[in-house]
């Protein structure tokens, strides 16, 4: 059994083999894994991938890719099997990183401090002058606890004698711990018994670690502790990951124009006022995070942040200029500033890397071309790595034109081959294959040293491209277990213990751009109901009666401009095609496709506020039926389904959200999107005149109580007294519209008067109606009234817009010629 | 050793379409200490009065002045004034130097101070890529064993000589590769120009930013550029330390220049840079005049 997995493994190869030490000798370690593999069953198998698939959709794990034509997401590729890495070896690797992130801050201390090793000779004054990254503003200025790297990351190789090397440093803002814990998650559900007879260590005290580094390192004033997690946005190749630790380690997920500097402190702009930041974590670039004092171009930073750090009132995490250590130039340097800095041999070998910017090392490079990688010298230079020996005479001969132009941008890089590790063969079954693999892994400060994170990330390079490890490359991941001897540590982050001084009650950490698509994220999601339900009422008609071109739903359908306005004596089978379009095509900038799109979009933008449950079913509407159906009872399935869904959706905002400013937001955002629906549909109903028509009670979904109070077919009268004016029917008219008088009343309460006459107006007009007099069509006194809440909802959604949305206005950078 | 005083009135005058509710400024504009210069006053005046306000010396030892404008504004005006002694030097027609590759040489061993200063300025910065086709254009000049200053200078004259002064040629981000091949510009352009060709050599130049006398003394020419700021060329040599080229007038500043600060390039130094919140379109009014104070004690300058 065992020999059909392996039937396709390469049993020699000139690589390191992480599976095997000789032909079908596995390595000790693996074995209860792999026993596990050969004992299951195709189904058991299938299952696990399934679910491996499906928590990765679920979870939303995306990575954003720049230049994908086909949208800037992709779902995160994981393989099914982890690296697995026994003890003694990762106690090798765990100390050589933490000496390693140890020896870099000390490099840092010194570059931004007094210099000494400049002075001494040990680092080259071009590798730190002539950097980019060297941040001059930040010369000088002190950091908290002394610490400059509070996160740092290194990526390994392991070269065939079994030995591993560091190929680069991140010392920025380091990418891939999220991901790892993401990649944790799943595949611990995936072996849950493997995992756990493994001893495989966990990954949580990791991350608490650095919570509680960065609060203890935060400067003191304005209440406890506040740290924001900095991203430059949903567009950036890593959001995924930035709003996911956002939220697992309970940080507000921000971006530049979320915050401000005042009195040389940093706060965050949120509805009540501004909130005090005493930590920043960030996954901006440095030079990005200040338009004043770094790159003026800036439009993701915060102006004066800079200073504010000079000053000590903020904690940046990683401090500002630390991306100049991710220069593989510095390599070759390291070996001497350990022995120098910390007395100590350098425990991790790094790739033999030359600077170009030195003549002789150009001119080496060009010589020994075949057996180097040729790279960017400095993170911020957008130049894609390539490897000598790929290159025909032209592209050579061009490569060395551009070295010798510009040699201060490229390093040259010695190639090692990459270890390769079993990975599941998704296209035939019951078999592993190889791939190449690279380690990315964590250390983190504290203060006894640094800690590294006990796993990390592997990357699995594409089955072309055994020789480079990218994301952006298409490559893929693994979870990364490292076994232990003793106990495992199962602290668990979610369930840290609260002490009641650390209550929280209020959301008052909601930025204004959160609250802003709380508002929308409501509006959506009342959009689509009301949508889906005209659909549904209509396409049911149609499906029942046959011919209806002539219905009144069809001129509601055209009156939201669902339908187009032509359509009066077109034949049966056009409407239906109509319907259908309306129903699942994007391109109509009304359709419910086109509705859900925003939906999704809004989302995407609160995927760290939303729950896993929430995300769930906006994931699977946005994907849509799939192919078109081409049946419209099948349409109307997936309308019931939608239907259910913003149900669902309802219920969780309803049942399952604190009664925060945010979920006021959000509710202001509903009921003006249904207090317009509404008023337009009665509206409608009302010019239509004629009887009183049973789709009306459908769409408002009141057919059930009105059945239960009345027995009687529908008329006027009744129908509008439900509709209309019944305080306590959660879809008429009154409901909205004094629903939204207390919510701005409450609002008003809290931040100062609301213009609002618009609607108190209009609401004293609704109260004003009398049933005898008012309930019937024609009604001048009624169509008014509806008139009038219908323009009143739009002028408050264009109101609490400019009240509290508008704030991220456009800041330029001046600088008058000399 | 003759002294002249000067006073500078540096003024700076930003109109916003829209108000402007929130404005960062960093200021350039106090005139460093140096050996043979020396600030008697000085004092910046800001309209509308700032929030917040402080000084600091920035990373080449230049004096910043930092605010912020908190309330609405459409107009923001920035003086400073300045009362300055300049020292005239003793300026020699062609300094004895040594060979510029010996020079180049000794700082590609950049060890202990006094050499790590220099070392800051040898390589690229924002506005100053140090490109093969500069070192070429300047090898003309550079030839083998010949003395820096020589050197340097010959290089200054021809820059002045191929260059064309034109406002309207250029922007601040208009690239040296551009500016090789159009040969036309300011004196910010000129400036990062020299530096460039002086960095291509592995010779270390920074960029000064400064003043000139607005009236020269009588019968001798106006120079180019005084009515704004100014910006000039230093360039190292050990021993003799940092010496002054100015490409665009073709002269080696002496008591007709004052020093406002230095740094890599126009990018560390700019008189003002900021950032705003709101504003819309603007229109930015700079005015400079600076007039000796007292006895014209103008001594004749060199020109070349």
């Amino acid at each position: 059994m065992p020999r059909q997995l392996l039937d396709h493994y390469p049993q020699t190869s000139s690589r390191y083999d992480e599976l095997l030490a000789g032909p079908m000798a596995l390595r000790p370690h693996w074995r209860s894994v792999f026993d596990t593999l050969a004992r299951s069953r195709p189904e058991q198998m299938a299952e696990r991938l399934a679910s491996v698939h499906r928590q990765i959709r679920e979870n939303g794990v995306t990575y954003n890719v720049y230049a994908d034509p086909q949208g800037v997401e992709r779902p995160w590729e994981l393989d099914v099997l982890p690296l697995i890495i026994p003890p003694d070896e990762w106690q090798q690797i765990s100390t050589a990183i933490a000496q390693r992130a140890e020896l870099l801050n000390r490099i840092l201390l010194d570059v931004y401090g007094p210099q000494h090793m400049l002075e001494e000779g040990l680092l080259p004054p071009a590798l730190i002058y002539g950097h980019a990254g060297f941040l001059r503003p930040c010369h000088g200025m002190a950091v908290p606890g002394n610490m400059h790297l509070h996160l740092y990351a290194a990526d390994l190789a392991r070269a065939p004698d079994g030995r591993w090397w560091v190929l680069a440093d991140r010392t920025q803002a380091p990418s891939g711990a999220g991901y790892s814990l993401e990649n944790r998650l799943v595949i611990s559900r995936v072996f849950a018994e493997q995992f756990r007879d493994l001893r495989v260590e966990h990954l949580a005290s990791f991350f608490a670690t650095l919570r509680d580094t960065l609060i203890q390192n935060a400067p003191q004033g304005d209440g406890p502790p506040l740290i924001v997690l900095l991203t430059p946005g949903p567009y950036n190749e890593t959001y995924f990951e930035h709003a996911y630790l956002a939220r697992y380690l309970g940080f507000p997920l921000v971006e530049g124009s979320d915050l401000m500097v005042r009195d040389g402190r940093v706060w965050l702009k949120n509805l009540s006022g501004l909130r005090r930041v005493h930590v920043i974590l960030r996954r901006l670039d440095d030079d990005f995070c200040d338009p004043l004092e770094l790159r003026a171009d800036s439009a993701l930073g915060v102006p004066g942040l800079v200073d504010a750090a000079r000053q000590g009132n903020v904690l940046i995490a990683n401090a500002l200029g630390s991306n100049l250590l991710e220069s593989g130039a510095l390599l070759g340097f390291l070996p001497r500033l350990c022995e120098r800095l910390l007395g100590e041999p350098l425990a991790m070998p790094s790739l033999a890397t030359w600077w170009c910017g030195e003549e002789a090392a150009l001119e080496d490079a060009i010589d020994k071309l075949d057996n180097l990688v040729i790279k960017p010298a400095f993170p911020q230079l957008r130049i894609d790595s390539v490897f000598g020996q790929d290159l025909d005479r032209k592209s050579r001969a061009a490569l060395i034109a551009r070295m010798r132009a510009r040699p201060h941008h490229y390093v040259a890089q010695e190639l090692v081959p990459l270890s390769q590790a079993p990975v599941w063969d998704t296209q035939h079954p019951r078999r592993l294959a190889a791939r190449a693999v690279g380690l990315r892994v964590f250390a983190c400060a504290s203060p006894d040293g640094y800690v590294v994170m006990p796993g990390g990330l592997t990357r699995v390079a594409s089955e072309r491209a055994a020789r480079v490890i990218a994301m952006q490359r298409g490559g893929s991941s693994k979870d990364t277990w490292v076994m232990t001897h003793g106990a495992v540590n199962t602290f668990s982050l979610l369930r840290r213990s609260i002490t009641p001084s650390e209550l929280v009650r209020s959301g008052s950490k909601l930025s204004s751009r959160v609250v802003e698509n709380l508002f929308w994220f409501g509006r959506y999601c009342e959009r689509c109901d009301n949508v889906a339900r005209l659909l549904r009422a209509t396409i049911s008609q149609h499906i029942e009666h046959g011919d209806i071109a002539e219905h009144a739903l069809i001129r509601l359908c055209q009156r939201f401009r669902l339908l187009p306005e032509e359509l009066d004596d077109v034949p049966t089978g056009d409407i239906e095609t109509a319907l259908r379009a309306a129903t699942t095509d994007p391109a109509l900038a009304q359709s419910l496709a086109a509705n859900l799109q925003q939906l999704s979009a809004v989302s995407f933008n609160l995927r760290e506020r939303l729950s896993i449950d929430n995300w769930r079913i906006i994931s699977h509407l946005a994907d849509g039926p799939g192919d078109a159906p081409a049946e419209l009872g099948e349409v109307l399935e997936s309308l019931d389904e939608c239907v259910q869904a913003m149900m669902t959706l309802s219920g969780f905002a309803l049942d399952g959200m604190t009664r925060d400013q945010g979920w006021r937001f959000l509710s202001v955002g509903r009921r003006i999107e249904r207090l317009q629906f509404m008023s337009s549909v009665l509206q409608h109903a009302l010019d239509e005149g004629g009887e009183t028509p049973e789709w009306l009670l459908d769409l408002a979904d009141s057919t059930i109580t009105y059945r239960s109070r009345y027995m009687t077919r529908p008329q006027w009268l009744p129908v509008l007294d439900l509709l209309v004016a019944d305080e306590s029917n959660p879809r008429s008219v009154a409901y909205q519209a004094l629903g939204l008088a207390d919510y701005l009343a409450r609002l008003a309460a809290q931040f100062g008067a609301i213009e609002s006459a618009p609607l108190s107006d209009a609401v004293a007009d609704l109260l004003s109606l009398r049933a005898e007099r008012d309930f019937r069509p024609g009604a001048t006194a009624l169509t008014e009234t509806l008139d009038s809440l219908h323009s009143a909802a739009y002028a408050l959604s264009e109101q609490l817009g400019l009240r509290f949305f508008s704030h991220a206005d456009t800041q330029w950078p001046t600088s008058p010629q000399v | 050793m003759a002294r002249i005083r000067y006073d500078v009135l540096h003024e700076t005058r930003y109109l916003y379409a829209q108000p402007v509710s929130l404005s960062r400024q960093l200021l350039h504009l106090t005139p460093r200490e140096t050996p043979r210069q020396s600030t008697v006053a000085h004092r910046i005046d800001i309209e509308p009065a700032p929030a917040e306000r402080a000084g600091r010396d920035d990373y080449f030892g230049n004096r910043i002045e930092q605010f912020a404008v908190s309330a609405a504004h459409d107009e923001l005006t920035v003086i400073a004034h300045s009362t300055v002694d300049v020292v005239r030097q003793d300026l020699l027609d062609t300094p004895s130097s040594p060979a510029w590759e010996h020079v180049r040489d000794r700082l590609r061993q950049v060890g202990p101070a006094p050499l790590l200063e220099p070392g800051q300025y040898l390589y690229a910065s924002p506005h100053v890529e140090p490109l093969r086709a500069l070192a070429r254009y300047a090898r003309l000049d550079f030839h083998r064993d010949r003395p820096l200053f020589e050197s340097a200078q010959a290089l200054m004259r021809r820059i002045h000589r191929d260059f064309e002064f034109d406002p309207e040629a250029t922007t601040v981000s208009t690239p040296l590769e551009t500016l090789l091949k159009e040969r036309r510009g300011v004196c910010q352009d000129f400036a990062h120009f020299m530096i460039g060709c002086l960095r291509s050599l592995g010779l270390p130049a920074r960029y000064v930013s400064g003043y000139l006398l607005t009236r020269p003394p009588p019968g001798k020419p106006r120079l180019v550029g005084a009515d704004a700021s100014h910006a000039w060329v230093s360039m190292f040599c050990p021993g003799a330390g940092w010496v002054d080229f100015d490409p665009t007038n073709c002269v080696r500043p002496d008591d007709q220049h004052i020093t406002v600060g230095w740094g890599r390039d126009f990018g560390d130094v700019t008189p003002m840079r900021g950032v705003i919140l709101g504003g819309g379109e603007h229109t930015v009014e700079v005015s400079v005049t600076v007039t000796p104070e007292g006895e014209s004690a103008a001594q004749p300058l060199e020109t070349e």
